[in-house]
């Protein structure tokens, strides 16, 4: 059975959220892109804002083509090839950012540095009218809901029969999404995504407020991961121990904030910096509490406490 | 045909419990079509004739193969007995040879294991599964259509229609007319179920009874031809329906859409001026569009026909004919047609057939659906909860 592969609804910080790829068992199956958040997708739609279209590479024969996607709730790479020669025509044709919907296939980059990025290789890209594109945002805010009150239900009950859950309604797709999810981010801040969509609602009643600007697209960061040298390290000073403590506490912080429940390691060494506390300190402080057992990185990237 | 009256060593099978097997069997059986052929032998280059066709005994309905018939004509509705019946395999379904060691006879009607069609046990729609047969089902004529085919050299009339009770819906073939009408209730005994486009089709002929009833329980014609709105996950799960309703978002086309040119004789899509099935022809215009729609649980092909293109693109064929003299290539068109309709929102009504490649639509309303922006921020508003 060939059936094709469903668009997911889901909005730039899900995508954004969604470190964790399972490849396909069959041998032309398409890999998944897992978020925390109860979809398994290899096809998205989204609704937003895309920018003017920038090449990417030096070869005209290798078009290639990237724009910056973005909703109210965060922000996402589009790329289109010269296979979707539409797709790419509409990215390379737009001079101002409009509304937009966009069809793709996710793409999940790990850089040598480890740090994850997903972007979507459009199929499919058209302008929109205002409202359409907030009705489309509808459909992708209340499947989202309905994915996030699947998984909150499958962690309540890890028991639950398929076929209840099918007699709801839900589509079998959904409950191996919802189960991949809760395996794979046992502590993803659910709660906190969805109040997060509290913005992407309001877009939808038509309210275009401040749009909080979302945070940089990853990709920039560069980290150094050499780690002071074996057991001769001098036990910390007073002084060490309280950037350990600062930087600790920024940890908390962000996993707090974040939907998936880890501290962003780009974001925590920003806000360490605001603190005084440079760069190379903060890689230090994070380099000894890792040691210690006190703080692991379970995703390269991606902080939180160990258990 | 050879009368043998000899009594048979081997058992009397049903063809409902014919399985393949080593040991040859007897059964019974009405001839319900019948064709003669004659295969030219690989070994020896001699001409074998053989008669195929389908045989009934009221329980099942089989395919058989009779090699060496004899000559004198063999009529449809013949009822014959065959002791010594070899059943193979094909496709997963039982199929009888008759070889020269099979003694095939005539027989009586009251031979056949099931005289009485109405006698037979009534079935929900919902329980109906393709070669079922022996079964009587008491439903509603929701819609019927008159349509001549060509079977061979023969014009037949058939009347294709819809027929429902209270657990669904199901095609409806008869090759007799039952004079049959939207609205009234009838007990159909004597029909069978086959699979058309992977979907169960009740089909009656003149071996069938077609009886009006009273049966004011039956669901109204108009409640059966009415569909809620359901999930393309449900629908695959359904493997498609009769009357079927979804709405989603357009998000592919799939080829070949755009103008395209069609066999006069059997409106296949013709590539480089060969039809699949009539070789060389003198292809006509039309405008198609194989929509993907995807609801987000799944994705369905909807294929639109040339009114409803024009409607959705906004571009009459004359229009897509102008532009395709300008820019000749078809596959630019295709692409143009995708962006107007990418990112729709169309409700469809019809009814759905299942493949390998998924469900298809066939379609016979398509609507642009509209959304409630204000209702709906309201709605998701109260499922987020309050700010705290």
């Amino acid at each position: 059975m060939a059936a094709r592969e469903t668009a997911w609804r889901v909005t730039a910080r899900e995508l954004e959220s969604s470190l964790e790829e399972e490849k396909g068992a069959g041998e032309r199956s398409p890999t998944y892109l897992v978020s925390p958040f109860g979809a398994r997708m290899s096809r998205v739609l989204l609704a937003g804002t895309l920018s003017p279209g920038e090449p990417i590479g030096r070869d005209p024969a290798t078009a290639f083509w990237r724009a910056r996607f973005s909703d109210a709730t965060g922000a996402v790479a589009v790329t289109a090839g010269s296979f979707q020669p539409r797709a790419m025509a509409q990215v390379r044709s737009a001079t101002a950012s409009r509304p937009a919907v966009v069809v793709g296939r996710t793409h999940l980059y790990r850089g040598r540095d480890g740090v994850a990025s997903v972007s979507v290789r459009a199929e499919g890209v058209r302008s929109l009218a205002e409202g359409e594109e907030r009705g489309l945002l509808a459909d992708i805010v209340r499947q989202t809901l309905d994915r996030l009150d699947l998984v909150e239900r499958l962690e309540k009950e890890p028991h639950v029969a398929e076929a209840a859950l099918r007699a709801d309604g839900v589509p079998s797709a959904w409950i191996r999404a919802g189960r991949e999810a809760l395996r794979r981010y046992p502590n993803a801040d659910r709660g906190a995504f969805r109040r997060e969509l509290r913005s992407a609602i309001r877009h939808v009643a038509g309210e275009f407020g401040p749009v909080r600007s979302p945070s940089p697209t990853p990709g920039s960061v560069t980290r150094t991961v050499a780690r002071p040298a074996g057991p001769a390290a001098p036990p910390p000073t007073a002084e060490e121990r309280g950037e350990e403590s600062v930087f600790l506490g920024l940890v908390d912080e962000v996993s707090e904030r974040s939907a998936d429940g880890y501290a962003d390691l780009k974001e925590v060494i920003l806000r360490s910096a605001e603190r005084g506390l440079a760069s190379a300190r903060a890689e230090a402080a994070l380099s000894r509490l890792e040691e210690e057992g006190v703080l692991e990185e379970p995703i390269v990237g991606k902080l939180r406490r160990a258990e | 045909m050879t009368a043998d009256g000899t009594p048979s060593t081997p058992a009397e099978v049903r063809l409902r419990d014919v399985r393949p097997t080593t040991v040859p069997i007897e059964v019974v059986g009405t001839i319900i079509s019948l064709e003669r052929k004659e295969i030219t032998r690989r070994s020896d280059g001699l001409r074998r004739p053989l008669l195929s066709g389908r045989l009934s005994d009221g329980t099942a309905t089989v395919r058989f193969t009779w090699w060496d018939p004899p000559r004198e004509t063999i009529d449809r509705g013949t009822i014959l007995r065959a002791t010594g019946v070899e059943v193979t395999e094909f496709r997963g379904r039982p199929e009888l040879t008759f070889t020269w060691r099979t003694r095939v006879g005539p027989a009586g009607p009251a031979e056949l294991p099931l005289a009485d069609p109405n006698a037979t046990p009534r079935m929900a729609v919902h329980e109906l599964r393709p070669s079922d047969e022996g079964f009587r089902v008491e439903v509603r004529v929701v819609r019927v259509t008159e349509r001549t085919v060509s079977v061979g050299e023969e014009r037949r009339v058939v009347y294709d229609g819809l027929v429902g009770d209270r657990s669904g819906v199901v095609a409806l073939s008869a090759w007799s007319d039952f004079a049959l009408k939207v609205g009234e209730s009838v007990r159909i005994a004597g029909g069978y179920v086959r699979a058309f486009r992977g979907r169960p089709q009740l089909v009656v002929d003149e071996r069938a009874t077609v009886t009006r009833i009273a049966a004011p329980d039956l669901p109204e014609a108009a409640e059966l031809a009415r569909s809620p709105l359901r999930t393309i996950a449900q629908l695959e799960d359904a493997g498609g329906g009769e009357v079927v309703a979804v709405e989603g978002i357009v998000v592919g086309l799939l080829p070949p859409s755009g103008v395209v040119y069609r066999c006069p004789s059997c409106r296949r899509s013709v590539t480089s001026g060969i039809c699949r099935i009539h070789g060389q022809v003198e292809g006509y215009v039309d405008l198609r569009a194989r929509i993907v729609l995807d609801d987000g649980t799944g994705a369905v092909t909807i294929s639109a026909g040339r009114a409803a293109t024009e409607e959705l693109w906004g571009v009459s064929l004359e229009e897509a004919r102008l532009r395709l003299r300008e820019q000749p290539d078809p596959t630019v068109l295709e692409e143009e047609l995708f962006e107007a309709l990418l990112g729709r929102r169309l409700r469809i009504r019809g009814s759905a057939t299942q493949d390998d490649f998924g469900i298809t639509v066939h379609p016979e309303s398509i609507e642009r659906a509209e959304v409630d922006l204000d209702a709906a921020a309201d709605e998701l508003g109260a499922r987020v909860g309050p700010r705290n």
